[in-house]
């Protein structure tokens, strides 16, 4: 049996024990936000976190991770809040959104360890192949999360899911429960 | 007075809300979108509910290109709603979502006998039929053209309802009534949309609906770096945190999961599979085996793939496809071939016999690639297919899973799901048969996703061409005859017999064999005033089939072009950029892009050295020009700069379109240097993303992007930014190097 903490959750899988991470994530967890996209580490779509580092999933087994904490997209923030996260919806680094949950993987354990990365850093910490080219909004975006995680700017550009339809009215006016008689404009 | 659907639609028809683009007269279709409690439906277009949500229907599907987004923007702007008050619902095909546009530029491939009858939008015929087959594919940038007139239209005709209803309320002439914001104000008064849709259905709209004065636009000074988005994508967040729900993130009770294996392209067939190499594994279920397929299902997907590796299945195969043949057929064909011209201008002698310069280019089959392997989840019960899958056709995907498990296309429901990078792999839908199969042997739910390995083997790529360009000058060195001899399978033909006619793809191949087609040649007449051209097509056969893909034949055309007329400005020793503008009075449009791109890159005028090349293209009314600074390293090329301004007049979401050129310039440049592999037996010898050539961020050059500002009518952006990547980057090569690129990918010779 292979034992390990998935976003913060004891897990055991009943598999194979030579199944790798990926399809334990997708297939048997049902946490589906970690993609498939080549099987062999060239793309970089199943990245998740293992122990705080970015790994490609489809590479590792579910025995080799026996003990681990693994932290994949879902678990990474549970309202989008995570900077990079924001800074991907704020910059529109994102197209088809397949790629995304790897590149967001890779963006976080590069800031988590360094808060104020350069470029070519970032180029180098993100080896995800994206095929729509959002490539050359991704390093802005890095360091605008970075910003962000520092503390020298504030981001809320993906708003979080689950938003209750009273609160969403307080936002919007033009949202919420039909009013009964007419408004006067200006109150 | 009761409302009932039926009302509503009969309503909408007769004041034209629905009639518009479509109909000769009034017929009735469901409604497509499905109004829920406190919802009330506005046309095929537009439900709003009572909370003041509005949900706006989406036809097309999104693959990135931000039609998601699009749409829905339109009738926000049309309508006068707030832009967080807006849902997004994907819909399953109607005749109320036809896409007349594609269906008129396609015509020949699904009237190839007379298409001329059915090459406009707006003939009788194209409207029919493209209604009554419900043919709402995504492709070729059609969706503006072909939606934006009839969701404006329906948002336009929901506002007068919503302000005839407050007038109704108020007691006042509800032309005198303001909408923004999501609200129906006059004077001191307001009324919100969601208090207002269930009286507002009972009106009659005016006909014609009466539209904004200025159609949405987004103006390109407007948006400085940093800019605050106005319409910010609706999909982003979802797809940031991994909600986003592709066709193989579906999970349904009882589901199992399958890999397949597909015999090498060309007629083959699985010969033998060793079924015992599986028996024990931890949760296999068992093999399926089909014509040209074996798959093998298991409780995860893991575990079926590797009793398919284990299982080793041998095929047969004749005439699979094999480079050393592509080659030697296209040369033949180059080289001998009967041609047809396609099109001709000015003076024929001028472009008889042998031209002064003739140069030959060549393009190797190129691979999409995209990173999502084909997925589809079915389930078949009682009778009725459930079929989950990202498609560009869904209509004609639910007609092929109906015939491939023999019950009717009514029997077939179609959940449309987001596609995860397509570039027009998605046009095929053998996966949505393969899904369709395996629930009716399996008996159960069941999801497939392809290996990475068989989407590279089993999908079709782009085909090969190759061109001998030649050209006539006049005293001056400029172009006074232009001819292009390019040999090509006729590979929209060959697409339009699978895709249309449910041939296999060596049928379609045979029977398209020696057709000329235009479409296959598309962009291959140059944007220059040249005073006489001749587009000639020697139809190659050739043993691969043949798919569409990102930026189709003007990926090549526009290389064999600009690649051509870069040569000629250096033989005739002229700078290349002053060479185009002299040849572009008739296209200000063009040479304004050109002048500004090179204002943008700084254009050093590529003379020798310089690193820097130039080209310019036109697609369906769009134009680009780009700059491309590059160098020969050790590893082949490395890109440094790519520069681009484009015209594609009319911009209805300003970052979305330049999301898009970005995006297509790194995908241009993927073909420019990899996104190939040669053919042996009918299978790829490259299959590794890695071995590929694909760009990624380390190597990615800088990018900028620009727009002119216009009002023409609308160009997609999404295909445009492909095409002038490739001969800017040989033409920089030239001058880096000295040495003249004419195949693609560049130093395929080399590998």
């Amino acid at each position: 049996m292979s034992r390990m903490t998935v976003n913060g959750r004891p897990v055991e899988f009943d598999m194979d024990p030579q199944t790798p991470l990926l399809w334990a994530l997708r297939d048997a967890a049902n946490l589906t936000g970690t993609k498939y996209g080549c099987g062999v580490g060239d793309c970089g779509a199943c990245t998740v976190m293992v122990d705080g580092a970015a790994l490609r999933s489809c590479l590792i087994t579910i025995a080799e991770c026996e003990g681990r904490f693994v932290t994949t997209i879902e678990g990474l923030s549970d309202d989008r809040s995570h900077p990079v996260q924001q800074a991907l919806v704020a910059e529109q680094a994102i197209q088809c959104g397949f790629c995304t949950p790897g590149i967001v993987m890779n963006g976080a354990a590069l800031l988590a360890r360094n808060a104020d990365p350069g470029e070519a850093e970032i180029r180098q910490a993100i080896p995800n192949l994206c095929r729509c080219g959002v490539y050359p909004r991704l390093v802005r975006a890095i360091q605008l999360a970075g910003r962000a995680m520092r503390r020298e700017e504030t981001l809320s550009a993906a708003p979080a899911p689950g938003i209750a339809p009273q609160d969403a009215a307080r936002a919007v006016p033009a949202l919420g429960p039909a009013p009964a008689t007419d408004i006067p404009q200006g109150q | 007075m009761a409302i009932t659907r039926r009302g509503i639609l009969i309503g909408a028809l007769a004041g034209g809300g629905l009639a518009i683009g479509y109909l000769l007269r009034p017929r009735h279709f469901p409604l497509p979108l499905s109004p829920g409690r406190d919802e009330y439906a506005f046309d095929a277009w537009i439900k709003i509910a009572a909370d003041g949500v509005i949900s706006v229907a989406v036809p097309q599907v999104e693959m990135g290109q931000g039609v998601t987004t699009l749409l829905p923007q339109i009738v926000a702007y049309e309508l006068g709603a707030d832009w967080r008050q807006v849902a997004v619902e994907p819909v399953p095909p109607s005749e109320l979502h036809a896409n007349p546009v594609l269906a008129a530029r396609w015509a020949p491939l699904w009237m190839p006998v007379f298409p001329g009858l059915a090459d406009e939008p707006d003939s009788a015929i194209t409207r029919r039929w493209a209604r009554d087959s419900r043919f709402n594919v995504t492709a070729d940038g059609s969706a503006l053209a072909a939606y934006e007139a009839p969701s404006r239209a329906a948002a336009a005709s929901a506002r007068a309802l919503l302000m005839q209803a407050a007038a109704a309320r108020w007691s006042v002439a509800w032309e005198e009534c303001q909408v923004s914001g999501g609200f129906v104000t006059h004077e001191d008064k307001r009324l919100a949309f969601g208090a207002l849709a269930s009286e507002a259905v009972t009106f009659t709209p005016p006909d014609p609906p009466p539209l904004r004065p200025n159609p949405p636009a987004e103006s390109p000074g407007d948006f400085p770096p940093g800019a605050r988005l106005t319409y910010p994508r609706l999909d982003l967040p979802s797809k940031v945190d991994g909600s986003w729900t592709f066709a193989s993130d579906v999970r349904l009770p009882g589901m199992v999961h399958a890999s397949i294996r597909h015999a090498p392209l060309g007629s083959a067939r699985v010969t033998q599979v060793d079924e015992d190499a599986a028996i024990g594994m931890r949760g296999f279920l068992r093999f399926v085996r089909h014509d040209g397929w074996v798959a093998a299902a298991a409780r995860d997907w893991w575990t079926a793939d590797t009793a398919l590796t284990r299982a080793k299945p041998r095929y047969r195969v004749a005439g699979g496809a094999d480079s050393m043949q592509i080659d030697t057929a296209l040369d033949e064909a180059l080289r001998l071939g009967a041609a047809e011209r396609i099109h001709a201008s000015g003076d024929m002698d001028a472009v008889t016999g042998g031209l002064p310069l003739q140069l030959r280019y060549e393009v190797a089959p190129a691979v999409h690639c995209t990173v999502e392997t084909a997925s589809a989840t079915a389930r078949l019960e009682n009778g009725k297919l459930e079929l989950w899958i990202g498609t560009q056709a869904p209509e004609l995907a639910r007609a092929a899973a109906a015939r491939a498990v023999g019950i009717e296309a009514s029997e077939v429901v179609i959940y449309p799901m987001p596609i995860g990078g397509s570039f027009d792999r998605r046009l095929e839908f053998g996966h949505a048969v393969e899904a369709a199969i395996l629930a009716r042997e399996l008996g159960q739910p069941v999801q497939l996703t392809w290996s990475r390995q068989q989407e590279q083997v089993a999908g079709l790529p782009r085909a090969p061409a190759a061109a001998i360009m030649a050209a006539r000058t006049d005293s001056e060195g400029g172009v006074a005859g232009w001819r292009a001899r390019i040999a090509v399978p006729p590979t929209a033909r060959e697409f339009g017999r699978r895709f249309f006619g449910g041939e296999t793809p060596q049928d379609a191949i045979a029977s398209v064999d020696g057709e000329a087609d235009a479409l296959a040649l598309e962009g291959a007449v140059p944007p220059y005033g040249i005073p006489s051209v001749a587009i000639d097509h020697v139809p190659a056969r050739i043993d691969l089939p043949t798919a569409r893909m990102r930026g189709n034949s003007h990926g090549y055309t526009a290389f064999f072009t600009e690649s051509f007329v870069d040569e000629l400005a250096h033989r005739a020793g002229r700078e290349p950029l002053s060479y185009r503008m002299a040849m572009l009075g008739k296209d200000p449009r063009l040479a304004e892009c050109l002048q500004r791109v090179a204002t943008l890159s700084e254009w050093g005028g590529g003379s020798d050295n310089s690193g820097q090349g130039i080209a310019c293209h036109v697609m369906r009314g769009g134009r680009i020009a780009v700059v491309a600074s590059a160098r020969r390293d050790e590893s082949g090329v490395r890109v440094e700069k790519l520069s681009a301004v484009a015209d594609i007049g009319r911009i209805v979401n300003f970052d979305i379109a330049r999301q898009q050129i970005e995006g297509g310039l790194i995908f241009g440049l993927g073909l420019t240097v990899g996104c190939s592999t040669r053919y042996s037996g009918g299978r790829p010898d490259t299959v590794r993303l890695a071995e590929l050539g694909l760009p990624l961020l380390a190597d990615s050059p800088g990018i900028e992007v620009e727009f002119v500002e216009s009002d023409a009518d609308p160009a997609d952006p999404g295909e445009l930014g492909v095409a002038a990547v490739s001969p800017a980057i040989a033409n920089a090569l030239f001058s880096a190097t000295g040495y003249r690129f004419r195949r693609l990918p560049l130093f395929a010779e080399e590998l």
